[in-house]
């Protein structure tokens, strides 16, 4: 049995709205396993950022309690986690070669060292020929690949990521999706990693929390039964995946009618 | 002919035929032929031609205070303005761009002193700082800090938070964030603000110039000295020259401007 590295116990957090009182989400509890990737899908406005941002120590919870191997998170960021937001974070006075070694100036790693690594990634990431380019110049999908890169370079033990391919093309998201199992396949670090696409969440995940509408609350924790490593695109159109989707659309579907009516 | 090309044409075009139409108007003589009275009196407006006699005379050693004596002092006082007005206002309003609780304490001051006409500033500072060099530097400081420091003030609330929480996750001081992250952001602001500031460094130092005596030189001297002798021709040599200095500053501040913010799309592929 593995151990587990972060753990949720009825986590909720309520946001002042005018004068009234909103839950956002309500007694959330669960755990991530050392070396899980866990994906938090559900409808917009579930709540499931927030989650990841009460995780991550960006918002402090109205109650409940987030552990990160056995400590509480606190207000600030906790060590050794990694965090890729949805919006374009890259700094854009910065290259991307300089944008992945930020993390690593930050540590004060020799500046040697520094080059070793970032060329490394650079590599990994396809983005060779890129190194002095600004992110202004680069598409969506390559600001967003130097986002991850320069994350992993700091080699994160648990990785939260909000949406972080929300924005790009299906093309690019799922080339993406090969690079980032490639990645975590090599590191298998922890991950969280929050979604509206069930299907991104089949493709990535081990195990998928499925959240309702507002107030947000876990609805099903589904373990995906697909075995690894995946192959993103054959496993569409595998009779397994269709089977995954179908079990948890039926659930998910639930609380995108519910809205509707 | 290239586009470029064809505009320094019309500016050349434009130039010229506003000198000659200048050097002719004062030169036609009215009803008689009396001294004196022309169509349009060069008294006022001088004429090109006694222009540059005047600027070749003033910038000769026939002089005490020659023209580049005193060009020399307003640009150097303009730029000392300038470059303590600027790095005051940017380190100011990074500071209260930051922390809530100063920028709210300092709030009603700040408005107060920014409101007050500069230039009623002026004998106070005279007072206080003597006729040199020193009181313009002061004048045009504080004309600068306040256009800075609002700039920057702005740009370093405007921050985007999600940058700063992402350095905080890839392991930033707040030392290191406030290097990597709110300055660079806070400068685009801030150089928006260097190009007026320029401009109004030279206004505060000509306004001392006018007050501060032979002691102080400058082009702000000639331009008065010239009005106590009515000589319009030195007053337009005054201007021009002051004219040049303002385009030169300009153009200046524009390739720092383009080197510091070669990140910006808009300063890219741009000549």
């Amino acid at each position: 049995m593995k151990r587990s590295r972060i753990v949720l116990s009825s986590l909720t957090k309520t946001f002042r709205d005018g004068g009234r009182e909103v839950a956002a989400v309500q007694d959330a509890s669960f755990e991530v396993l050392d070396g899980e990737f866990v994906a938090i899908v559900g409808p917009s406005g579930c709540g499931k950022s927030t989650i990841l941002n009460m995780i991550g120590g960006l918002v402090a919870p109205t109650g409940g309690v987030v552990e990160i191997d056995g400590v509480r998170v606190a207000a600030s960021a906790p060590a050794h986690v990694g965090y890729v937001f949805q919006k374009d974070t890259v700094f854009p006075w910065r290259t991307v070669a300089r944008n992945i070694a930020v993390g690593l100036e930050y540590r004060g790693v020799a500046r040697a060292e520094q080059e070793r690594r970032v060329r490394e990634a650079i590599g990994l990431a396809g983005l060779g020929g890129f190194e002095d380019a600004f992110p202004a110049t680069l598409s969506g999908g390559m600001r967003q690949r130097v986002a991850l890169m320069r994350t992993l370079v700091v080699e994160p033990q648990i990785l939260l990521m909000d949406e972080p391919f929300g924005a790009l093309d299906t093309h690019t998201k799922i080339n993406l999706h090969a690079e980032l199992l490639a990645l975590w396949q090599a590191r298998r670090q922890t991950v969280v990693f929050v979604t509206h696409d069930l299907s991104e969440a089949i493709t990535l995940a081990d195990r998928i929390v499925v959240m309702t509408r507002r107030p947000g609350r876990v609805k099903l924790i589904h373990t995906v039964k697909l075995p690894r490593p995946r192959d993103v695109i054959a496993l569409r159109e595998s009779p397994a995946y269709a089977a995954e989707y179908g079990a948890i659309w039926h659930v998910l579907g639930e609380e995108f009618a519910e809205r509707a009516s | 002919m290239s586009e470029r090309a064809r505009v320094w044409l019309w500016r050349v075009v434009i130039l010229v035929v506003l000198l000659a139409a200048w050097e002719w108007l004062t030169g036609i003589k009215a009803i008689s032929r009396t001294p004196g009275l022309y169509w349009i009196d060069p008294f006022f407006i001088s004429r090109p031609s006694l222009i540059l006699k005047r600027f070749a005379y003033l910038a000769s050693d026939q002089v005490r205070l020659s023209i580049w004596q005193m060009a020399l002092s307003t640009v150097q006082s303009t730029l000392w303005g300038f470059v303590v007005g600027v790095s005051t206002g940017f380190a100011a309003g990074l500071i209260l761009g930051r922390n809530e609780r100063l920028a709210g304490i300092f709030d009603p001051y700040i408005v107060a002193f920014n409101s007050l006409p500069r230039i009623a500033l002026v004998p106070l500072i005279t007072m206080i700082f003597g006729f040199g060099l020193l009181a313009k530097i002061v004048l045009a400081w504080t004309i600068v800090f306040f256009i800075v420091f609002f700039n920057t003030f702005q740009g370093a609330r405007s921050v985007d938070a999600d940058l700063i929480h992402s350095a905080r996750f890839l392991g930033g001081t707040d030392r290191q964030i406030m290097r990597t992250v709110i300055v660079p952001s806070a400068l685009a602001w801030t150089f928006a603000s260097l190009t007026p500031s320029i401009s109004f460094a030279l206004i505060g130092v000509v306004v001392g110039e006018f007050l501060g005596g032979e002691s102080g030189g400058g082009l702000g001297y000639l331009i008065i000295q010239s009005l106590g002798t009515l000589n319009a021709a030195d007053m337009m040599v005054a201007l021009i020259a002051l004219g040049v200095i303002g385009i030169v500053m300009a153009l200046g501040i524009r390739q720092i401007e383009k080197r510091l913010l070669r990140w910006r799309p808009e300063y890219r592929d741009r000549t």
